[in-house]
């Protein structure tokens, strides 16, 4: 079955083909120093294309994905048991609650300042990030899971475990996933922050390396790819909810 | 079996702990009070702030200094002056980003809400943008407006823009065209509809985004001044940990800590103030 | 010996300072295979306790037994078909249904569990319906859904809690033989609590009338009608009908007394 076409992509691609061919004249003009234009820029990402570009990418996604996991990972886990330890949750709740809004990507200088330039103190950081913010919306999830629910399964039979894997977890997958959600995107922000401080790779050091020198060509180059990259993990969020929580969406 | 789950009488597994039967099942019940949750909390942070100060390795102590000298740095701070310069132009970028960035966003939001068609028309363009990690943009606005605090306010007032335009163009959509024909089939003007029905309707969707917005705001001004500043907090946090002084970085990460805090008590208050407001 | 037997057990409950008493000291016993109905007003204890009996809650005074034994915890050899159901939202109806075959106490063959949830599916007629979430049922299913997945594993003692409330007359009526037909097969002991005293005078082998909160037993009286009973003819008949209307005089008095408070 094909879609109808729609008229409004006309007027998007009008709109695309207006700011692209106003940018490169305002780029031909006096004005280009700052703003550079279309063609230049294109020129500089064929080139990147060429080979220095995916050492520059592959460095911030690697550290975006191994502080990804790892946060996760132990923010999950921490978050499960925590949320089913009543004692211990009545006792940690305010302290987390009170700690879960501070902008930790704001550290990133103390981890580079402990572990230098390469991809370590990012990865640790992303981690860390990555880790408080699937750990509070677990604890959440796990300290909110239907009382009813567990009674029934014991009611069942099931022993701890069982119920611990069978409805404790799976009801904690929405808070779960809400976090990946929201972690994705503040996944990227802490790779990127921490190379535009200090880096010798990535796409935040290739950023502020062309800032630093003038270079507005590159500038907007590595602006392009990072919006590429946002788009992906946007994507990749929104992907993991749908497959993920097919349970919710399903409407009667 | 919903919301009967037994309060008065011990759980079943719970007797079974405590051979004795008085110190673990009481001390237990004791730490799920109020008084004892305190307590606990008290004695974990003095516990915590005790093994940092104490612990034994020196060469960690260049690294990991120690809640005495952090806080005996702190008072210099207050003392001579220098940390309120710095908050001042940390929560100066943060409030005027956030003002600027609010009302642009309210009003394009609610242009586009108006205009649907263009704002479908723009759409790829607008999420396309809001994809790109803001502080990406830092650099660019050093270049264009200098190191000083407009390129600070420029980025929050940008972040805020976006999360308020998404929340406006969510509450217009939300509205019952229903309300709306109401009105106009009463002979309502154009404007009239507007002010009557689209703006209060779409309110609560409105101050959803700004709420969510002060976060990003406080987070973002930071960002940037981590990057690109002369002064604010993450200028600080920044500065003392590029010479290496540890105990500088923890002490402006502690403030850190303080303003989030306060921050966050201070929009509860608020928040309770406006819906205790809107209840009476 | 009785299958459940509730001596002098009280409830209250303690929210706040209020001190609210769901259960006057009550006695009943139910004898094993015995199909006891327990109407009542709104508030009355009823619901109060199938939790006892299920050991979800402990009582204020008196002892609840199964079996002989007191009540210790979760009572594992009882199924609770509750009011609001428990469904687990991310599973299917067939998932939900299979959940009790997959737990370690009664772990057995995988083509013998499907073929027992497939029965189960066909018996309450949610044929078409097994990979359906329960977002996408209507709440007529969730309840046939909550009812097969709690006698697929055949507890000894069942108990429900207005468990077709939410059910057209029709589908209730056919899900009132099924509960007959397959309690009597499995020869399970049932407590049915409901506000229809048509339903419980039609499947019980006793009913016991409650009255208004704070809940205590009224009247106990023993249906006399012979098994198997027609469901759907059983309610035009006379002996039917004089039973019906006798309850019905108990249980009127505590329904205005109950909306009167």
């Amino acid at each position: 079955m094909r879609r109808r076409f729609d008229p409004i992509v006309l007027w998007q691609m009008a709109v695309g083909v207006l700011l692209l061919g106003g940018w490169e004249l305002v780029g031909l003009g006096p004005g280009g120093v700052w703003t550079s234009r279309p063609s230049l820029i294109a020129a500089k990402l064929a080139e990147w294309l060429q080979g220095s570009i995916y050492i520059n990418i592959a460095t911030t996604l690697t550290e975006v994905v191994t502080g990804l996991l790892l946060g996760s990972a132990a923010g999950v886990l921490a978050g499960l048991l925590l949320g089913r330890a009543p004692i211990a949750a009545g006792i940690l709740r305010p302290i987390v609650v009170a700690f879960y809004s501070v902008p930790l990507v704001a550290l990133a200088p103390l981890f580079i300042m402990f572990f230098g330039l390469d991809m370590l103190p990012k990865i640790v950081l992303t981690t860390i990030v990555v880790f408080f913010l699937l750990f509070f919306n677990t604890f959440a999830g796990a300290t909110s899971v239907d009382a009813d629910l567990i009674a029934q399964v014991e009611l069942m039979g099931s022993t701890r475990i069982e119920t611990f894997r069978k409805v404790v977890t799976p009801a904690c997958m929405v808070w779960i996933i809400g976090g990946i959600k929201t972690a994705l995107p503040y996944a990227l922000v802490a790779a990127t922050t921490g190379e535009m401080l200090a880096a010798r790779r990535g796409l935040g050091f290739l950023l502020s390396d062309a800032a630093s020198q003038f270079d507005m060509t590159s500038l907007y180059s590595a602006l392009f790819i990072l919006m590429l990259l946002g788009l992906l993990v946007g994507e990749t969020a929104n992907w993991t909810e749908r497959h993920l929580l097919r349970w919710r969406h399903a409407e009667g | 079996m919903s919301g009967t789950r037994d309060l008065t009488s011990p759980s079943p597994r719970g007797r079974g702990l405590g051979g004795a039967g008085f110190a673990v099942p009481d001390f237990q019940a004791f730490l799920s009070t109020p008084l004892g949750r305190s307590l606990a909390r008290l004695l974990l942070a003095l516990v915590l702030l005790a093994v940092w100060q104490y612990q034994p390795s020196d060469k960690l102590r260049f690294w990991m200094s120690g809640p005495i000298q952090i806080v005996a740095r702190l008072w210099t701070w207050l003392l001579d002056g220098s940390l309120w310069g710095n908050v001042g132009s940390t929560l100066l970028a943060m409030s005027l980003g956030y003002v600027i960035g609010t009302s642009i966003g309210i009003a394009l939001g609610l242009l586009f809400g108006l205009m649907p068609r263009l704002h479908r028309v723009l759409s790829p363009y607008i999420t396309a943008l809001y994809a790109m990690p803001k502080i990406a943009l830092a650099p660019l606005f050093v270049i264009v407006l200098g190191i000083g605090i407009e390129s600070k306010v420029a980025l929050v007032a940008i972040t805020v823009f976006f999360l308020v335009l998404n929340s406006t163009l969510d509450g217009v959509r939300n509205v019952d065209r229903d309300l709306v024909r109401a009105l106009s089939v009463m002979g309502a003007t154009h404007s009239e509809v507007i002010r009557k029905v689209l703006i209060p309707a779409t309110l609560p969707w409105i101050f959803t985004g700004m709420r969510i917005a002060v976060r990003y705001a406080f987070t973002n001004t930071l960002l940037a001044e981590l990057i690109a500043s002369n002064s604010g907090i993450g200028f600080m946090i920044e500065y003392y940990s590029g010479v290496f002084d540890a105990t500088g970085t923890y002490a402006a990460i502690l403030v850190l800590v303080i303003m989030s805090v306060g921050l966050t008590e201070l929009l509860t208050q608020i928040e309770a103030r406006m819906s205790r407001g809107s209840a009476g | 010996m009785p299958k459940v037997e509730l001596s002098a057990v009280s409830k209250a409950f303690v929210t706040r300072d209020r001190e609210v008493q769901a259960l006057q000291p009550t006695d009943l016993a139910v004898e094993p295979q015995e199909f006891v109905a327990l109407v009542g007003p709104s508030g009355c204890g009823k619901s109060t306790i199938l939790n006892l009996i299920a050991g979800l809650l402990q009582p204020t005074g008196g002892t609840v037994r199964y079996n002989g034994a007191a009540v210790q915890g979760v009572n594992r050899a009882v199924g609770y078909m509750t009011q609001k159901d428990t469904l687990l939202p991310w599973r299917t109806a067939a998932d939900n249904i299979r959940i009790a075959l997959e737990l370690k106490c009664r772990a057995g063959p995988r083509a013998e569990v499907e073929h027992r949830v497939a029965q189960m599916i066909d018996l309450v007629g949610l044929n078409g319906f097994e990979k359906h979430f329960p977002t996408e049922l209507s709440g007529g299913m969730r309840k046939r859904v909550a009812l097969a997945r709690t006698l697929i594993y055949e507890p000894e003692t069942l108990l429900m809690d207005e468990p077709f409330g939410a059910l057209d007359a029709q589908l209730k009526l056919l899900m009132l033989d099924q509960l007959q037909t397959l309690t009597r097969q499995r020869r399970m002991t049932v407590l049915f609590v409901t506000h229809d005293l048509g339903e419980a005078i039609t499947l019980a082998d006793r009913v016991v009338v409650f009255s208004a909160r704070p809940g205590r037993i009224r009247t106990i009286r023993t249906v006399e009608l012979p098994r198997p009973r027609d469901v759907f003819r059983i309610r035009f008949t006379e002996a039917f009908a004089h039973l019906h209307e006798s309850l019905w005089d108990e249980l009127k008095d505590e329904v205005t007394r109950g909306t009167d408070v």
